[in-house]
């Protein structure tokens, strides 16, 4: 059976250039790069889906190809597509968990003292290095002790005043593991005098896509659509804070799952975009100084949609930040694969680039959009990551 | 000059004359096949590859669809790794007189074709990239068919059984003595030699170009040629062979094959000098394009590879050229009997589908010549590659080697993949990345192939002929046929530009789109960073 | 977005142009879509290589004064001989703060040996392709030793030997060939590796004094060895000056099949060279359309930006030929597909191209552009000139890049001279 619903592989003209700037190939040889994977393979795999390699797997999904290609290949796409339509499917508990952010976030947040010093002991990570393949080395997010959603209904009443409002779709990090990040958004939101909606919301399917999960996903999907449909019917925003949720909601739903999100594509901004736009509008309050000599990281996801322009304005217009910008490197985490025993040393030597560039530019915290990189750049760096929004959030605070 | 002394001499490295070559080789026959290109160049690699079930004939010419369905299924078997079993569908759009579709389903019966009507529900689940506006579908077992393997794999059998092949040799001559031909003078293009070639019987399996060779030995045999075009689409848009169901006519076929879709074909009558000088018009492309759209609207949206065309030749049996006594079936000609000359039989007319039994007849013929009893064995000796039981293709592993690449191999050359991807690692480094054909295939096809030049190993093995169409690999060929001590660096540079020349043909009529982008880029790579055209036009002024 | 300046195209023109803009304090941005063809040329820059008989042209600027007398449309007919001089200088400087030093020959084109051993007149080079040292030790009339890489697919020395042992050049040197292994151990067939993994193996400086002592053993004692052009990327200059110590002897480096190090080095000097003054680079994004009224452009809206518009005072689109998407072509039409500009072309497909693939002269799409006024701005399908646009790059018609060797001079000056039109405009606007 044919699918031909991403036929971009047709315009491949056999340039080489995806294989140049992807991380992956770089760091292993294991991966033949996303050409062969890609557009080369698809040709072989529409003939005969025994055809497929194993070597798909090690894709990471991070669009750099996707960047690179001046053929409007849809490179990372077709390899998750293949992934799904022909590499085998074994079932693993450890994907499992990864995956579900939702059912493991609700859990966890409710046990968050139990979870958090578990994680924390030897023994546990021993355990889950050896059951479930999830290295010891790796450090995990901590979980919040209430969620987002909790707190937002303590101060929902305060949100109904502004006559401007945005829909926010907060996703499962904010919720579960970062609640401060969220209570920066509403902060730097009702200092623009913008006012705050919370959608009902399940996780955006980004690590569901990634662990095939992929009837999950479109549930998700469905849900999600429907949900912001009947939010955005008068035209209003739905922001995010999260640039793979946004990535999701806009590009995933429609290229990968193949669902139609027409009706929600214009409205769901990512955050430095959609305050971009306001500030245009006119809507910048005066900003105080935030002293920090800061590191800016892209992450892959922004890079894709090309938001990474607006964050940087955002982040230009503080006063007292000495801002460094990175060279746009990948690093290596791609959501839960860096997570995984067999990726971790990939997504280490991915990393290795950018970090040293973080390194060499001797900042004081580094800012990035992207909550999976914030957690690899911690991990690996030792510095503090901000959220571009909450560097924006000192900007206004109120002294 | 050189002599050789042989049993039987074929002339003509299409279907026919390998399918000849290797059955008076069974027979136990000493045999030598002349060509004067390469094995398969002619019209036999010049079609759309359909493995017919004779369906497409059924209603116009009975004789020729029981053929077909005879040979088909023979096919299936001794050339499995040649054939797919993809299946075929006859569909019959709004506009189509919906008559002919019954009249295809008795005709079939007469043929014993099975024909089978489906829902065009389920014609949509088998081919979901089928026009949804189909009225009706019939199903059939139609095919493909690769005709460069097919060749080659007779080729393989015979020489490994001692027969011996010159290719890229033309025939200048004949010898002829007492009333009989008794051999041919050739030439081997490369080195310039001259071989005298002698044998009791010489059989002409020139097709096309057999009217000339009939005139060497002062016969007059004529030949109407016509020709067919073709285009290729990058990629396979439909995985079962789709039929428009009505009266034979242009654009009526879209035959997957292999990794690409191949929408046939027209049909025009040529001058017979012009055989020689064969280009697709543009207007055949666009009747191509706009009919095949109506079988698969995807066509539209597809990148146009190539486009190249072949020469059918009818024959006149009697001299007569008003027409009425052209034969479109299989022309068997005993010179003896016909014209009082010895030694001498043209085989011609016929398809690549019942290149077999063409063969089978000549061989007989020429068996009753020699005096040799041994009967035909090709309908149940399996060819070199389909030696192994029918079953669904399942790929072997072979450790390190990526399973897309073991396939492609297996692809094309059957159960000898085991041969070519030794667990060297530089017997699987990629040379051509579209196809995935590796050093190791490029080295096989060298020693073992009959290949003199990268359009020869261009048919053994697919090179350059996936959507980039020598882009990378041409280059990297070129550089192997000098590792491999095939060619000296001087030819190889020449083997390279004749290559690319090659390519560009069946290009130019199609450069838009991607393709022009491709060819631009090909461009700056083989003119630009490699200053190509300069090294051409420098051997153009040696010369 | 508000900007000064917006250049639509990541590529030779499009950096020029924004560099420039930005070292002059222009709010500047890039939107590219997919990487440039500098990732596939011979890092080399030729400014005007042959003459319209495909003679070797060595001095290029008299050159050009005789071509743009036959060709009056020609894009260097519309820069002029001052302003390519001082672009070419401009980019020199501007690639060498970028990280990279190019050698030149003093205003005439030296050479450069390709990939298939032809001799290919240039006018900057990397110093690792040719430079002061090669000169001098050419009147030596040394010894040439081609090496190969075991397993590496696109370069091919022998095939290189036979031609350059017949240019007039090197007609009465020596040339041999060899081979060197890489002395690794990798869990990928070595023999699948492209120019860019093995960049990487000597960016990582860890394998140099064997590859050295290899390179030494199979040059056989002669005076040059040419190498594939893959060694290093981001830290060739030391690389190639340490291998040169190690190995005792001089190195070369030769262009190869795509991917190609060479570009690669001069894309990046350019790109950090731009980052460095502050300019915004939009990558993987495709300019869709524009809003013009009244002959002026408003602001352009993206593949990403959806609805967004980004404006900007001056815009210059620099989207190169039909491989970056700058020309579209379909069954029989082409088109110039974001703002539907005039165009120079042929409708009749089969007038685009040359009945030989390889003819030296070039095909007739190659020639395909879009038709500027003597200003570079481009005229609109309903005869309305653009004043705040600008065109540059391989996206204008009536030269021939390949033929006449002068695809990246092309590129640099319209680049510099669409630059430097724009700065006036602004400053004179000001004043």
């Amino acid at each position: 059976m044919i699918h031909l619903d991403n036929i971009s592989f047709d315009q491949c003209i056999k340039c080489t250039v995806c294989t140049i700037y992807c991380p992956v190939a770089r760091a292993t040889h294991l991966f033949p790069g996303p050409k062969q994977s890609g557009p080369d393979a698809e040709r072989l795999r529409i003939k005969n889906p025994d055809l497929v390699d194993e070597s798909l797997k090690y894709c990471s999904n991070c669009k750099r190809c996707e960047i690179a290609c001046p053929s409007g290949v849809k490179i990372a796409d077709i390899i998750q597509q293949s992934k799904w339509r022909y590499l085998k499917k074994k079932f693993r508990l450890r994907d499992y968990f990864m995956s579900h952010t939702d059912l493991v976030g609700t859990m966890a947040t409710s046990m968050s003292f139990l979870v958090n010093f578990f994680m924390g002991l030897a023994i546990t990570r021993l355990f889950m290095e050896l059951v479930l393949k999830i290295p010891m080395r790796r450090v995990f997010p901590k979980y919040n002790s209430t969620t987002f959603r909790r707190w937002f209904r303590t101060i929902r009443k305060s949100q109904e005043a502004y006559a401007q409002k945005a829909v926010f779709f907060h996703g499962c990090y904010v919720n579960y593991n970062n609640l401060d990040l969220g209570k920066d958004v509403v902060r730097v939101l009702n200092a623009m005098n913008i006012g705050v909606e919370v959608p009902r919301e399940k996780c955006c399917g980004v690590p569901l896509i990634a662990n095939g999960f992929l009837k999950k996903a479109k549930k998700n999907a469905r849900y999600n659509i429907a949900s912001l449909e009947e939010r955005t019917g008068d035209g209003r925003a739905v922001i995010s804070a999260s640039s793979s949720c946004s990535f999701a909601l806009k590009y995933e739903y429609s290229n990968l799952l193949a669902l139609d999100n027409s009706r929600i594509f214009n409205q769901v901004e990512y955050i430095t975009k959609y305050l971009y736009s306001r500030i245009q509008e006119g809507g910048l309050p005066t900003m105080k100084p935030v002293h920090l000599r800061a590191a800016y990281h892209s992450p892959c996801h922004l890079e894709r949609m090309g938001g990474v322009i607006y964050t940087i304005d955002l982040l230009k217009r503080v006063p007292g930040l000495d801002l460094v910008i990175l060279h746009s490197e990948c690093c290596g985490i791609a959501g839960t694969y860096g997570f995984k025993k067999e990726y971790y040393d990939i997504s280490q030597s991915i990393g290795g680039l950018l970090f040293k560039a973080i390194e060499a530019a001797e900042p004081e915290v580094v800012i990035t959009d992207c909550e999976t990189c914030k957690m690899q750049i911690e991990m690996n760096t030792g510095y503090e990551v901000l959220h571009p929004v909450q560097v924006l959030a000192r900007a206004f605070r109120e002294e | 000059m050189k002599t050789i002394e042989t049993g039987a001499i074929i002339i003509g490295g299409g279907a026919t004359g390998c399918g000849t070559f290797r059955d008076l080789t069974l027979r136990g026959v000493e045999t030598v096949l002349i060509e004067q290109s390469d094995i398969s160049s002619g019209t036999t690699g010049r079609n759309h590859g359909l493995l017919h079930s004779g369906a497409r004939y059924a209603v116009n010419d009975l004789e020729s669809a029981k053929e077909c369905i005879a040979e088909n299924r023979v096919l299936k078997i001794i050339a499995r790794h040649c054939v797919e079993d993809t299946g075929g569908l006859f569909i019959t759009l709004p506009e189509d007189d919906p008559d002919y579709h019954n009249r295809l389903i008795e005709h079939c019966k007469y043929a014993g074709i099975p024909c089978e009507e489906i829902k065009t529900r389920e014609a949509l689940k088998l081919e979901p990239n089928l026009n949804p506006n189909i009225l009706a579908a019939l199903r059939v077992p139609d095919g493909t068919i690769d005709p460069f393997r097919l060749c080659s794999a007779n080729i393989l059998d015979a020489t490994e059984r001692g027969a011996k092949v010159l290719t890229h040799t033309a025939v200048e001559s004949m010898i002829i003595d007492g009333g009989a031909v008794r051999g041919v003078r050739c030439r081997d293009a490369a080195s310039g030699e001259q071989i005298e070639v002698r044998g009791e019987v010489v059989i002409n399996a020139s097709g096309v170009w057999g009217q000339r060779l009939c005139s060497m030995a002062g016969i007059e045999l004529l030949m109407f040629p016509s020709k067919g075009s073709m285009v290729i689409i990058d990629y396979r848009i439909n995985n079962v062979v789709v039929n428009r169901c009505r009266v034979p006519s242009d654009g009526d076929i879209i035959v997957p094959g292999d990794t690409v879709s191949i929408i046939g074909t027209t049909s025009r009558k040529i001058d017979y000098s012009d055989i020689e000088r064969l280009e697709v018009d543009d207007d055949e492309i666009d009747v191509l394009i706009s009919d095949g759209e109506k079988l698969i609207p995807n066509v539209s949206k597809a990148r146009i590879l190539r486009a190249y065309c072949g020469v059918r030749p009818l024959v006149a049996v009697s001299g007569n050229v008003d027409g009425r006594e052209i034969s479109r079936g299989i022309v068997l000609v005993d010179h003896e009997t016909r014209d009082g000359v010895g030694g001498f039989i043209t085989i011609a007319g016929g398809k690549l589908m019942t290149y077999r039994l063409m063969a089978e007849w000549t061989a007989d013929l020429a068996a009753k010549k020699l005096g040799v009893k041994k009967k035909c064995s090709t309908a149940s000796t399996a060819l070199p590659g389909s030696e192994t039981r029918p079953r669904k293709p399942k790929i072997r592993r072979f450790t390190g080697i990526a399973k897309s690449v073991v396939g492609s191999t297996f692809y094309r050359h059957g159960s000898r993949v085991s041969s070519i991807l030794e667990r060297k690692k530089k017997n699987y480094g990629l040379v051509c990345e579209c196809e995935m054909v590796t050093a190791g295939e490029v080295y096989y096809a060298l020693r073992k192939l009959n290949v003199k030049n990268i359009v020869d190993l261009r048919r053994r093995t697919r090179i350059g002929m996936g959507p980039c169409q020598g882009e990378l690999c041409s280059y990297r060929a070129a550089g192997l046929f000098a590792e491999f001590g095939a060619a000296t660096p001087q030819k190889a540079n020449r083997l390279l530009i004749d290559f690319l020349e090659e390519r560009w043909k069946g290009i130019k009529p199609i450069l838009w789109g991607d393709g022009l982008r491709e060819m631009e880029f090909t461009y700056w790579i083989y003119q630009g960073l490699f200053g190509l055209g300069d090294i051409a036009d420098d051997g153009e002024d040696e010369k | 977005m508000n900007y000064d300046c917006m250049v639509i195209g990541g590529g030779l023109a499009a950096l020029t142009c924004a560099i420039k803009c930005a070292s002059e304090g222009l709010r500047t941005g890039i939107i590219s879509y997919g990487m440039s063809a500098l990732h596939f040329s011979s890092g080399s820059l030729d400014l005007y290589g042959y003459n319209p008989d495909r003679k070797i042209v060595s001095r290029p600027y008299e050159g050009i004064e005789e071509l743009v007398k036959l060709n009056t449309r020609h894009p260097y007919a519309l820069c002029g001989n001052d302003i390519i001089r001082e672009a070419m200088e401009f980019f020199r400087g501007a690639v060498a703060k970028g990280g990279l030093e190019l050698y030149h020959n003093d205003g005439s084109n030296h050479f450069h040996v390709s990939t298939m051993g032809t001799v290919k007149p240039t006018y900057f080079s990397q110093p690792s392709v040719f430079n002061e040292t090669a000169k001098e030790a050419f009147e030596k009339r040394p010894k040439i030793a081609l090496l190969a890489f075991t397993g590496y697919r696109d370069f091919y020395p022998e095939l290189a030997a036979v031609n350059l042992r017949k240019s007039t050049l090197f007609r009465n040197l020596e040339v041999i060939t060899g081979e060197v292994t890489l002395p690794i151990r990798t869990s990928k067939n070595p023999h699948e590796f492209r120019s860019i993994d093995i960049a990487r193996i000597f960016d990582s400086e860890r394998y140099l004094k064997n590859i050295a002592a290899q390179i030494m053993n199979a040059s056989q004692g002669a005076d040059f060895a040419g190498l594939p052009a893959f060694i290093g990327i981001n830290n060739y200059q030391k690389i190639h000056q340490r291998l040169q110590e190690l190995a005792g002897i001089l190195i070369y480096e030769v262009p190869t099949l795509p991917p190609s190090i060479l570009g690669m080095r001069v894309d990046n000097a350019l790109k950090s060279r731009f980052a460095a003054l502050g300019g915004e680079f939009v990558a993987g994004d495709r300019v869709v359309g524009g809003e013009i009224a009244e002959g002026v452009l408003n602001h352009v809206h993206t593949e990403n930006h959806g609805t967004t518009r980004i404006r900007a005072k001056y815009f210059v689109l620099a989207t190169g030929s039909f491989f970056s998407g700058g020309l579209v072509s379909g069954f029989n039409d082409i088109r110039e597909p974001v703002f539907n500009l005039k165009l120079f072309r042929d409708n009749e497909r089969n007038r685009w191209y040359s009945p030989r693939f390889l003819d030296t002269k070039g095909h007739p799409f190659l020639q395909y552009g879009v038709e500027t006024d003597d200003n570079l701005n481009p005229i609109t399908e309903n005869g309305e000139t653009v004043k705040n646009l600008f065109c540059a790059g391989a996206l204008l018609a009536r030269y021939n890049p390949v033929a006449e060797g002068c695809g990246g001079g092309v590129a640099v000056s319209t680049g510099y001279a669409a630059a430097k039109k724009i700065i006036r405009n602004l400053r004179g606007g000001a004043a």
